[in-house]
């Protein structure tokens, strides 16, 4: 194919809206350009209002991680106070972000990764029937299968948070419902058909067996279940060579437990080092935005009503030490240390992404079986917290695709700054002052695009495995 | 009748039983509040009735709708009403990526003019020409102008749609807009909450699939069967506000027991929704029963009264309509002197036992 320009989007099966610009030179992407085309101002929102209104406004930001936007929200207040949930609460609140954690990445699989796999352009390779019956959009086996699994697991928020979508539950003091021990016997009854459902369809083993895997080549070699499915067809594909992100992992560490995170933050780039939130700032050269670079306890959100030519995103440029890095839970696991993970990190492609969710999944699952064990009905949910009227206050966790920041400034009781940075900011962050691209930008490179294909698969691929949550990436 | 099919044809097709296709004719029945009698006649409309299409779009907002409906509660009545939309357009669910999926939009409108429901979640932001929402390449407001201009009726999901929700929260950065205000000449129907209860979502497209018509509407325009008692009304910690039980703290011994969260700025005295009745997630639970009170996300303007946690006074942006929302206006006066006379009756009521006991020892 001659050197052409392509305009990819809007791409459906995300939350939210998505464009890609791609430059196209001997039938390969040349180069990228990812656009977030909606914009609501969220940060702009907050600014005036009273500290404890965060907890009910930014988790609208994402109708699909609304607890992970919530548990930042409470986490950066509790900073902000100086005070710490007490121990059972810090459980409760575990569990219920890991459930959403959990739900999100089947939700991926499921109903936007694999679809892909059923779509016509592939009729004749040997897998393509059997992933027609299954990950046809909207009408698979696989696909309604997982949604009906999904909506059983979030009974569990149901118990704990009283409605998902936009739970209130988590606080900075604790959580408001003290879940009684006819609630844990339920979320175990919840939790055991999730693993049935995990080791039939999933896996099609048992759980233990896929977290244990420790290299590239066993991965690789799992037969069975729709990871296996998944697998045939990435080693026909080649997709571990696809979409090759920076090398560069970044996490904040997820699910704060009473012996400290669950699985711990820290950067990977081939060695673990520790994350310090002091180094990240948002650069705007190349966003729809005014102001200089900065960190976001200092950092405004002021939109550029000129949208400017040399801008081509509502989205920031979140950069760590200066670097671009990747987010999500290939991330999280290679920063947490398991094995399997750590080596997938070393060929940061579409393969390498899938197997991060699927380990997690694996392991998250487990955590969860463990946390609801563990909880104590009887010990304290809730410590009185008073917010100050002047200070600031951080929230670091990890939503399903990775590392989510707040950041609070209050000032005579009112929210006088109030940064977000989502996964999905770092993720799809457009170019930076030095012309250094995004990570999907970076990844999408050399992605090939066959004569006439209109919508190019491998670019769908290459997208879909950084799980895109756009409604996240600019609030 | 050859061109296009019935409701029940789909189902077959999405292999769904006979058994099944009973069932749930019985459940959306219960669900509407409707006699039995009418588990027939919803069977006979879904047999003979031409499918109507849906068409469902996104503007400003956080799929947060989309992530209830999939959930919705009985996952037949989920996988029915899937059947029933998923061959036209959502660009959430459907397999169609880029221009491919404008064209099937294209069609779809070519195709049922006239003829289909448009289901709106989100809206368009109108400041500065409304690029804070472009959808292939362009505003959101023209695709949704477009998209109105054939259809039949159009469904308002949620809070942003219907009122604007927490993205129109002063200073409302990008002029985010109802779609009533942005579209006047269709019958709309809205359903707010953020998000719509999934029962109430899969009940009100059921409706007008089935009946072919609006259900009844109250004066804002929502579902009366959904939307017609105030949380409070039915809310099973009333005994609590009754007695004059509150939660003082969110620590305290009381909310521990589950008294009444007034106090902490529950607005169920002044919210028209069902969650105290259909429940959220399958009928597990609601935002009350979790001991975090209501925020009132079914109601106009509720992201702007002030901080979330403010008590129940001078909701005076509610109360446009007569019956129901006559009471809501009210309800701000009669919650606080409620209080205020509950907390005497309990107190006299203590006193007589007091008398009672000490006639008793005497």
């Amino acid at each position: 194919m001659s050197d052409a320009k392509l305009l990819v989007g809007p791409f459906n099966r995300v939350e939210g809206d998505l464009e890609i610009r791609l430059e196209l030179s001997g039938g390969r992407v040349a180069r990228a350009e990812a656009n977030s085309p909606l914009f609501r101002g969220f940060e702009r929102i907050l600014l005036g209002k009273r500290p404890e209104d965060a907890l009910t406004i930014t988790p609208r930001i994402c109708g699909i991680c609304s607890i992970s936007q919530s548990m930042a929200a409470a986490l950066a207040l509790a900073d902000l106070a100086g005070a710490r949930m007490p121990p059972e609460a810090m459980r409760a609140a575990a569990i219920l972000h890991g459930v959403e954690n959990l739900c999100d990445h089947l939700t991926h699989f499921y109903l936007f990764f694999m679809p892909d796999f059923a779509r016509a352009g592939y009729a004749g390779r040997e897998w393509h029937g059997q992933m027609a019956e299954r990950f046809t959009a909207a009408e698979g086996s696989g696909l309604r299968a997982a949604v009906e699994a999904r909506a059983r697991l979030f009974h569990i928020v149901g118990l704990l948070g009283g409605k998902w979508p936009h739970t209130l539950a988590i606080q900075p003091g604790g959580v408001t419902r003290a879940p009684t021990r006819r609630d844990r016997i339920r979320m175990q009854a919840d939790l055991r058909q999730s693993r049935a459902f995990l080791e039939r369809a999933l896996f099609g083993a048992p759980l233990e067996a896929f977290a244990a895997l420790e290299t590239p080549a066993q991965y690789a070699g799992w037969e069975t279940g729709d990871a296996g499915l998944f697998l045939r067809a990435a080693a026909d594909l080649d997709l571990s060579a696809l979409g090759r992100g920076p090398g560069r992992f970044l996490s904040w560490g997820a699910y704060p437990l009473p012996g400290g995170r669950a699985w711990a933050a820290g950067l990977w780039d081939g060695t673990a080092r520790a994350a310090d939130p002091g180094l990240v700032a948002e650069d705007l050269s190349h966003a729809w935005m005014l102001g200089a670079t900065a960190h976001p306890m200092t950092g405004e959100t002021l939109p550029d009503e000129e949208m400017r030519e040399t801008a081509y995103s509502w989205c920031k440029a979140p950069r760590y030490g200066g670097q671009a890095v990747e987010t999500g839970a290939l991330a999280r696991q290679a920063v947490a240390g398991h094995p399997l993970a750590r080596a997938l990190a070393a060929e940061p492609g579409v393969t390498a992404r899938i197997g991060g969710r699927l380990l997690e999944i694996a392991r998250l699952q487990i955590l969860l079986e463990e946390q609801v064990a563990a909880l104590r009905p009887e010990a304290r949910f809730m410590d009185r917290v008073a917010l100050p009227a002047e200070g600031e206050g951080q929230g670091l966790v990890e939503a399903a695709r990775g590392a989510l920041g707040h950041w609070i400034r209050v000032e005579k009781g009112r929210i006088a700054g109030y940064q977000i940075i989502a996964p999905t900011t770092w993720n799809f962050s457009p170019r930076d002052s030095d012309g250094t691209p995004g990570p999907v930008e970076a990844a999408l490179v050399g992605a090939p695009v066959a004569e006439g294909e209109e919508v190019p698969l491998a670019v769908q691929h290459v997208v879909r495995s950084f799980d895109p949550c756009m409604n996240c990436t600019v609030h | 009748m050859s061109q296009i099919e019935t409701f029940y044809d789909v189902m077959r097709r999405q292999g769904i039983t006979r058994r099944s296709f009973m069932k749930y004719c019985s459940l959306t029945a219960a669900a509407l509040g409707l006699a039995p009698s009418y588990v027939p006649k919803i069977a006979h409309a879904m047999e003979t009735k031409p499918r109507t299409p849906v068409i469902w779009v996104h503007g400003l907002e956080c799929t947060c709708c989309s992530e209830s409906f999939i959930r919705s509660a009985h996952p037949l009545a989920k996988d029915v009403v899937l059947s029933m939309i998923s061959l036209d357009y959502d660009d959430t669910l459907m397999a169609a990526a880029g221009h491919q999926a404008e064209a099937a939009l294209e069609e779809t409108i070519e195709k049922y003019k006239g003829n289909y429901i448009l289901a709106v979640e989100g809206n368009p932001p109108l400041n500065e020409d409304g690029m804070f929402c472009i959808v292939g390449g362009k505003p959101f407001v023209e695709q949704l102008r477009h998209a109105a201009k054939d259809a039949k009726a159009i469904i308002s999901w949620g809070a942003c749609a219907s009122y604007g929700c927490v993205q129109a929260a002063k200073p409302n950065p990008t002029r985010a807009t109802p779609v009533h205000k942005v579209i006047t000449d269709k019958p709309i129907i809205k359903v707010p909450g953020c998000p719509p209860i999934a029962e109430v979502m899969t009940g009100v497209i059921t409706y007008m699939l089935t009946f072919d018509r609006l259900p009844e509407l109250d004066r804002q325009g929502r579902p009366a069967m959904f939307y017609g008692q105030r949380i409070h009304d039915k809310c099973y910690r009333r005994p609590h506000f009754d007695a004059g039980q509150f939660v003082e703290q969110w620590d305290d011994e009381n909310a521990r027991k589950g008294y009444c969260l007034y106090k902490m700025g529950c607005k169920g005295p002044t919210t028209y929704n069902a969650c105290s009745t259909v429940r959220w997630n399958e009928g597990v639970s609601f935002p009350i029963q979790s001991g975090h009170g209501c925020i009132g996300c079914s109601e106009d303007g509720f992201w702007d009264q002030g901080s979330f946690y403010d008590r129940v006074t001078d909701l005076t942006q509610f109360g446009v309509e007569a019956n129901a929302d006559r009471v809501g206006m009210a309800a701000a006066g009669v919650v606080g002197a409620g209080v205020a006379a509950h907390a005497a009756i309990s107190a006299l009521k203590a006193a007589q036992r007091k008398t009672q006991s000490k006639n008793e020892d005497a």
